[in-house]
């Protein structure tokens, strides 16, 4: 959020009455923040009587006492009666715990002229495939270079009135009364505050989703699925072939065609590429996407994190030189553009509705989106409800392995390196006597972990469960063995946190010192030559998980340079997740070996 | 399990920042020793507050040539690091759950450094009508609630009313921001503050200029005295003395 503009902007706030109408189709019940509109939208329709129900009330509110009435005068047929309405509307009230509303004001509004037609169709294209805030949308119209005279609230309703679009409460009711944020799904994080906009003390607002903004109660968020009828034309194979500087090695090529057949065809909603760390799953995803792109369909690639998405658009622009690509993530420029394939970030996928045939969900189980329900919820939500998940993945949750293994979630596995070296197995050590850093001296194996490692001139990560243990470990070191390297430490430490992080990090890169002590925070991205893993407190379960285990793993033996890095896990004992780490890593080495992959 | 390994991941309470697993308090000790790491660097000036760097004195150079018309004003901390991100969070971003434990940082302020006398009232610096319909909510009146819970204090979010905007206060002197601020201020219940004193709340503290002209209009409506706390102060550097 850009604090010098956005936060000094008004932000709409929808109030308003519901209201119901009768007409030769009998009652309808309706809500409006401008009841002069669906004065003129009814009447247009044969609709005489409008009678104004409630007092504005905040969208929140309004649309669950809708939705309960909607419902009633659906199924009531002949017995609806208008004191039934009205102990309707008291019941759910009550279920929601607001105050009584004491009088309402019965004077109906006067008819408004309908909206220009060609401003209509401004929003209802803009809006395609999208869900956004009021703001959101004067931005997206201002970045195509489209201006309205008229509100776009009063747009925006009227488009709702005809059926094109969702209005959508930022924190709206579930049916049983319990509040839950439209935007990222989450009913947790809710505060019930104060509000200046609509002038209420119980308004609610998401804490869970504030990063993109405020979603409250009496603000509205504006939905429209990408139609259907509007589906691009299939494009030329020489588009979207990509251009490949190497070729796939067979175990990619192998599952190249895999996720090609997934993508081509409707049968399977969703499946898992689960891939080997390091073994080129990116490119392999690059089938499903050309497939994909070949039908004329809508792709999104979204990854949790913003470095891999700025990372992956020069690269797949290189691939697809022909093809539009657009990336999104906190910060970059134009987020309401069209685009042949879109990248993002999981937490800007929040802003599209129903839109993708395809979605690419690269690192599920990175941080953030391991365990964070709003992002696979903003994810499930820009796909179309017919479209395609492929996940991508060296880790995947144990729900996840759990459909797999029921047959439930289709899979195709990448499990061998480019170089055709199996992937380093860890060899666990225990020390059932390992006490915090300094007390006594190094244990007998880590001396010969270091001491192999240093040996033979390689590079050795340290990974510890807590940042308040790297100095301890980096210490303790030092103290045990001090002299290993002239004019400088050889062991230094870094965490998320440290101040000069990137600095140690480049250092250990360039191979000026030996060992570094680091936390989870160094399991992925990380790709030195000529290294080997050490995890310390192995068994330290709530860090330690198998996904974390096997990422940090997968930093050994990337390079063609020393593909069999050694990987030695020491614990005290041996945790669950210890053993079904190093069972996934076999088993993935028994299939690279079953399906010829492994060269050597 | 080794009770070391249970001190490192205690279950339950987490930092209010980072979200850290902690045992006691609010921040986890690396937050905490962020939030105070300038008092190892910098003293307050005895009445704005700002932080003087050793050997500057007691008193800024800008209380010296005028004595703002509070009596003292202190601080969380400078406007910088941890501080700096947390009313990011909590102003811009929408926060308010930081309200609580920012009103307690702000209590502990009070209870140190503004002395045993109770004030009377706890008063929020205003926001316009405008601007809190834009925000929809008045961070000061959030930490003057949080902190009036804290100490067991009333709060008056009526009280003082800001009436009208004013020009953007770059580029001025002390004084000028003084007078573009003069009448900003209104008292809407005189009968809250005759007589008593107060302690004023904002989040930051720049020039002194807005708590200046609160306390102005306290002080003619017959207040006998205003404090003032703020979140984070300026520091008082050679660069940010001259307008």
């Amino acid at each position: 959020m850009n604090k010098g503009s956005s936060y000094r902007q008004p932000v709409f706030c929808w109030q308003g009455p519901l209201y119901l109408v009768e007409g030769e189709g009998g009652w309808r019940v309706g809500l409006s923040h401008n009841p002069g509109l669906d004065q003129t939208f009814w009447l247009q329709r044969g609709y005489r009587q409008f009678e104004v129900l409630t007092p504005p009330l905040p969208l929140g509110a309004a649309v669950f006492l809708h939705d309960l009435v909607a419902g009633y005068l659906a199924t009531g047929g002949q017995r609806v009666t208008r004191g039934w309405i009205m102990e309707m509307l008291a019941r759910g009230r009550a279920r929601m715990g607001l105050e009584p509303w004491t009088r309402v004001e019965k004077v109906a509004a006067q008819p408004l002229p309908p909206p220009p037609a060609g401003e209509l169709a401004l929003v209802r294209n803009t809006l395609a495939g999208r869900v956004l805030w009021r703001e959101e949308l004067a931005r997206a119209l201002a970045e195509r270079r489209l201006g309205v005279n008229t509100p776009l609230e009063d747009l925006c309703h009227w488009l709702y009135l005809e059926g094109e679009i969702k209005l959508l409460p930022g924190v709206s009711y579930d049916p049983d009364g319990r509040p839950r944020c439209r935007r990222c799904g989450q009913s947790t994080g809710l505060l019930k505050v104060n509000c200046a906009a609509c002038s209420r003390e119980d308004c609610l607002l998401c804490e869970g989703c504030l990063a993109m903004g405020q979603s409250r109660r009496c603000r509205p968020l504006y939905a429209r699925p990408w139609p259907f009828a509007a589906a691009s034309p299939a494009r030329p194979a020489a588009v979207v072939r990509p251009r490949f500087r190497f070729d796939l090695t067979p175990a990619q090529a192998d599952a190249y065609r895999e996720v090609e057949g997934f993508a081509s065809q409707d049968k399977e909603k969703e499946c898992l590429l689960w891939a080997a760390c390091g073994a080129g799953k990116t490119e392999v995803a690059y089938g499903a996407i050309a497939a994909a792109l070949a039908r004329g369909r809508k792709v999104l690639y979204a990854c949790p994190r913003k470095e891999v998405i700025r990372e992956l658009h020069p690269r797949l622009q290189a691939v697809w030189p022909g093809l539009q690509i657009r990336a999104l993530y906190g910060g970059s420029q134009g987020k309401y553009g069209e685009a042949d394939l879109i990248l993002a970030t999981t937490h800007q996928a929040l802003r599209f509705y129903r839109r993708f045939d395809l979605v690419i969900l690269d690192e599920v189980d990175a941080f953030p989106l391991a365990g964070d329900p709003m992002l696979y919820y903003a994810v499930e939500r820009a796909r179309r409800e017919q479209g395609q998940t492929l996940w991508l993945t060296a880790t995947p949750p144990p729900e996840m392995v759990a459909r797999v293994r029921k047959g439930k979630l289709a899979v195709i596995y990448l499990p061998a390196r480019y170089h055709g070296h199996p992937l380093p197995e860890p060899e666990f050590v225990r020390e059932p006597f390992l006490g915090p850093p300094g007390t006594g001296s190094l244990p007998r194996s880590m001396v010969n972990c270091i001491k192999t490692t240093l040996g033979t001139g390689l590079q050795l990560l340290l990974f510890v469960p807590a940042v308040s243990l790297v100095e301890g470990v980096a210490a303790w070191l030092l103290g045990s063995w001090p002299g290993q390297a002239p004019g400088g430490a050889w062991v230094r430490g870094c965490h998320a946190a440290h101040p000069r992080r990137e600095e140690i990090i480049a250092a250990f890169r360039r191979g000026e010192f030996p060992v570094l002590v680091t936390t989870t925070v160094m399991e992925r991205g990380v790709t030195i030559p000529r290294l080997n893993v050490l995890v310390l407190y192995a068994e330290e379960g709530r860090v330690f998980t198998a996904s974390t285990l096997v990422q940090i793993a997968g930093r050994a033996g990337r390079s063609a340079a020393y593909p069999t890095g050694r990987v030695w896990f020491i614990g005290r004992h041996l945790s669950p997740a210890i053993a079904e780490a190093a069972r996934q890593i076999r088993e993935f080495n028994r299939l690279a070996r079953r399906r010829g992959y492994l060269t050597r | 399990m080794p009770a070391f390994i249970n001190l490192l991941f205690p279950r339950g309470k987490t930092c209010a920042w980072c979200g850290r697993p902690l045992d006691r308090g609010l921040f986890c000790p690396h937050c905490h020793r962020e939030l105070y790491s300038w008092q190892e660097k910098y003293l307050p000036c005895w009445y704005c507050g700002r932080l003087l760097a050793p050997g500057r004195g007691t008193v800024c150079r800008q209380c010296r040539e005028e004595l703002p018309p509070f009596r003292r004003a202190r601080a969380v901390g400078a406007y910088r690091g941890i501080l700096k991100e947390l009313i990011w969070a909590f102003k811009y971003q929408g926060r308010r759950s930081l309200a609580a434990p920012l009103g307690q940082l702000l209590a502990g302020v009070v209870v140190r450094e503004l002395g045993p006398a109770r004030p009377h009232l706890v008063i929020p610096v205003p926001l316009t009508a405008a601007r809190l319909q834009a925000r929809t909510f008045n961070q000061a009146e959030l930490l003057a609630r949080a902190l009036g819970r804290e100490l067991g204090l009333a709060v008056s979010g009526q009280a003082l009313a800001r009436v009208r905007e004013t020009a953007p206060q770059v580029g001025l002197s002390r004084r000028e921001r003084w007078q573009n601020l003069a009448g900003a201020f209104q008292v809407q219940e005189p009968a809250l503050v005759k007589g008593h004193s107060l302690l004023l709340v904002d989040d930051v503290m720049t020039t002194g200029a807005t708590a200046a002209a609160c306390t102005g209009a306290l002080l003619a409506a017959g207040a006998a005295g205003v404090e003032v706390v703020t979140l984070a102060t300026g520091i008082d550097s050679i660069a940010n003395i001259s307008p």
